[in-house]
């Protein structure tokens, strides 16, 4: 992997506050960084940011950790599909594009999907795992339910990671002090999108729920436990010990507490 | 008006008894109106082995951010997280070795704001 | 022959640091200025009264662009009992207009933009970074250690301003022992109310604030508390000595509360929410605990220096951190200047404490820590007092009117003070303060 392209976004934690104090970026994020300068043979890693002026510190951190490039596109509060055009026009001929699955301000990781679709990339949402020495590149993707899915994923392409895949390394000294000076490209932004969403708090969104089977009477019963046929097992044998064990074994290998038996 | 400044012109006129019906505010809700960015890395760490034979335990009363927490078999069980980095508990502490403190990695740590 | 990354290194970007890579920048040095904290201020609380008349020289027409929250005009001093108070209320208009006399500021904000005017001139701020140790080599400071990968930084003088647990001065062996009795440990809350019924409160207007420092409300345990008003939020807080501290059975978070609910504090912060709980220890002993200011290769300044001034009638730090940087920065420059960082070549920075306010006041006042932190200072004057102006404003008709001389023999009697005591007291007390 030659060149890698890491997509941030500058999230003011303080509300309409805008001061590097009060803002940063996600864990996801950073996350981010670290597989792009983690992937094989990566030798251009450039780190794009949305954001404003303010945003050049979080810039100057990912450069400080050894991005080698690093470009603020100059945009707040533009659309996700103007961000990712941007992003796509610029970064026509990259190979890979790493995002954060969730941005501080908890969006809804529409961008990556744009740029997907701008590139003409593959995408893999929602990485737990990545062998970085892999190639194709193996991935682990979370699915519903604590399942997960392994990917092989082709280039071009664009991940979208969790914060928990990677800590960003810490800069060493020498090199925080060459980023407090380093060139930051700046990209004139989209501009902002007429409609913004208003944002606020995280909530879950509402998911839908099969209707409870069986009638009220037949629930309530369910729940208190009372009266319902309930499937009992027992049974009372005289056996040989080893006949008994055998066949405590065979119960509960068909109720399936075993799992696959070692092969013998 | 809002309904909260209505209230206020009601407190500010010095008209409710609220000081007697004031809830204590769980420790929890204290220290969560602060910010701390955690590191992985402990870097508080007590040596509950000294601090078996310790009958004073000025850490327990002492530390501002009630780090300290004795255990039913007498040991000192310790949190780092949410740590004013003050000192405190060194300084008061009367057994040598028991705690080894130093500051959290560059970066991590207390984060105020409006102190 | 070592080579250096930078003239000097200064940890810590507080007050003292911050003035001290300023002074240097100006004087044509290369300065890093290491900040453990993601920005200077972040790791810094104090009780939230700043005396900049200091900045004066470094940054003219400073107070149009300090963040600052309110200006002092109204000062009061209260002592108080189980049920009574007693408030000396002082208030000057002049103090509202410049060049001001206090300020309360937050921290986080103060701090940071002292230090963005060191990166102004030219000091490197470098954030997110723990001075670990000392480099030395033949006796001599040539830089620190800090916990960044490679993160070594040589540099020929080293100023440590790192606070007052100063692992720095600790490891250059400028401390003695260190006694648990020289440190108080301040707890806060900032609380939140709106503006308009702060100003009504404290009967103060615009950007015009009240400082109550009060003696007493600390359920016993020696020490103080305080009430500040800052834009729409106060600080109200307490100072507790830590061996009294842990010789008792309530927790910090449990004595602020008590304070809050005393009759003569609760009508003034009622109803406000907590906006958040920080705590720090200060250096409180004054000249007794001060280490040694200068080694070869080492300056220390601020509150690393114990150069806190708790007197009292006065209660002032950044202030002192901010005059100790300036001195430090400015010996340093010298002896850069003709090329000696030894101990000796550094000997200006202590010059110029001795010369200025920051040593003469610690010298004069050397007694008032000790005194104000009293058992009886903290315990009995103040029912005596207290018990004294209730017989003298009581109107106990028709018995008549009691003699002030009478009152206050009587009631010293009741608080249990002895007349030799109250002699030693005055005379220790006029030759501190006086």
């Amino acid at each position: 992997m030659s060149q890698v392209t890491v997509c941030w976004k500058w999230v003011s934690v303080d509300g309409g506050d805008v001061d590097p104090r009060w803002s940063g970026v996600s864990p996801a994020d950073e996350a981010a960084l670290e597989i792009g300068l983690q992937l094989a043979g990566a030798e251009d890693v450039t780190v794009v940011c949305v954001g404003p002026a303010e945003a050049d510190t979080v810039l100057r951190y990912a450069l400080a950790a050894g991005a080698h490039h690093a470009v603020r596109v100059d945009a707040t509060k533009a659309a996700s599909n103007d961000v990712a055009l941007a992003i796509a026009t610029l970064f026509g001929d990259t190979e890979l594009v790493v995002c954060g699955d969730y941005s501080l301000d908890r969006g809804t990781g529409s961008v990556p999907a744009y740029i997907a679709a701008h590139l003409g990339a593959a995408q893999a949402l929602g990485l737990v795992h990545i062998d970085t020495a892999s190639s194709p590149l193996r991935v682990i993707r979370r699915l519903d339910g604590g399942r997960r899915e392994v990917l092989d994923v082709p280039t071009p392409a664009v991940l979208s990671v969790e914060g928990s895949v990677a800590r960003l390394r810490r800069a060493p000294l020498a090199a925080a002090l060459r980023a407090k000076s380093a060139e930051i490209r700046l990209l004139p932004g989209p501009a902002a999108a007429e409609d913004t969403a208003q944002i606020t708090d995280y909530r879950p969104r509402a998911r839908q729920l099969p209707a409870p089977a069986g009638g009220t009477l037949a629930r309530v019963r369910d729940i208190l436990d009372i009266g319902a046929a309930k499937q009992t097992h027992a049974e009372t044998l005289m056996l040989e010990p080893s006949d008994a064990a055998a066949l405590v074994i065979k119960q509960l290998d068909e109720w399936g507490y075993l799992g696959e038996q070692p092969a013998k | 008006m809002s309904k909260i400044s209505d209230r206020w012109a009601s407190v500010a006129a010095g008209g409710t008894k609220e000081t007697e019906q004031w809830p204590t505010h769980s420790f929890e809700d204290l220290i969560g109106s602060t910010r701390f960015d955690v590191h992985e890395r402990a870097h508080i760490v007590v040596d509950d082995t000294v601090c078996r034979d310790c009958p004073s335990r000025e850490c327990i009363v002492a530390c501002p951010a009630k780090l300290f927490v004795p255990t039913s078999d007498g040991g000192i069980l310790f949190n780092y997280e949410q740590c004013f980095e003050c000192g405190t508990c060194y300084l008061v502490c009367n057994k040598e070795g028991a705690i080894s403190w130093s500051y959290p990695e560059g970066g991590h740590g207390v984060v105020f704001k409006r102190s | 022959m070592t080579e250096f990354d930078v003239d000097v290194v200064v940890v810590g970007a507080g007050p003292a640091g911050a003035t001290a890579a300023t002074v240097l920048a100006r004087a044509g040095h290369s300065v890093i200025l290491l900040e453990r904290g993601p920005f200077p201020g972040s790791k810094n609380m104090y009780g939230g009264v700043v005396y900049p008349r200091m900045l004066d020289q470094l940054h003219p027409q400073w107070w149009e662009e300090a963040p600052v929250q309110r200006w002092i005009t109204r000062r009061s001093t209260m002592v108080l009992t189980d049920e009574q108070a007693v408030s000396v209320d002082f208030r000057s208009q002049k103090w509202g207009s410049a060049p001001y006399n206090g300020a309360t500021a937050f921290r986080p904000d103060w701090d940071h933009w002292l230090a963005s005017k060191a990166e102004a001139d030219g000091a490197t701020l470098i954030c997110s970074t723990t001075a670990t140790g000392l480099l030395r080599k033949n006796n001599q400071v040539v830089g620190v250690t800090t916990d960044r990968p490679d993160g070594d930084l040589r540099a020929r003088v080293v100023i440590a301003c790192d606070g007052v647990n100063s692992f720095l001065a600790k490891e250059a062996g400028m401390y003695g022992e260190v006694d648990a009795a020289n440190y108080t440990v301040g707890v806060k809350e900032t609380i939140a109310l709106p503006k308009e019924v702060i100003d009504s409160r404290f009967g103060v207007r615009g950007r015009h604030g009240m400082d109550i420092e009060v003696l007493g409300g600390t359920s016993g345990v020696n020490g103080g508390g305080f009430v500040y008003t800052n834009l729409d939020t106060l600080a109200v807080g307490c100072v507790l000595k830590l061996p009294k501290l842990t010789a008792q059975e309530l927790r910090p978070e449990e004595i602020i509360d008590r304070f809050k609910r005393h009759p003569g504090i609760a009508p003034l912060v009622e109803g406000g929410e907590v906006q958040e709980y920080s705590a720090h220890v200060i250096p409180e002993a004054g000249l007794s605990m001060m280490p040694q200011m200068t080694g070869n290769g080492i300056l220390v300044a601020g509150d690393a220096a114990a150069m806190c001034l708790a007197a009292g009638l006065w209660l002032e730090g950044v202030n002192f951190a901010m005059a100790s940087g300036i001195y430090a920065g400015e010996a340093a420059a010298e002896s850069l200047a003709v090329g000696d960082v030894s101990a000796k070549g550094l000997a200006g920075y202590e010059r110029r404490l001795n010369d200025t306010f920051v040593l003469r006041d610690h010298k004069r006042l050397h007694r008032a820590p000790e005194i104000v932190l009293s058992d009886r200072v903290q315990h009995l004057y103040p029912q005596m007092i207290a018990n004294s102006v209730e017989r003298m404003f009581r109107v106990d008709n028709p018995t008549p009117k009691p003699g002030l001389i009478r009152v206050l023999n009587q009631e010293r009697k009741r608080a249990g003070l002895k007349v030799r005591h109250v002699v030693k007291d005055t005379l220790d007390g006029l030759r501190t303060f006086g």
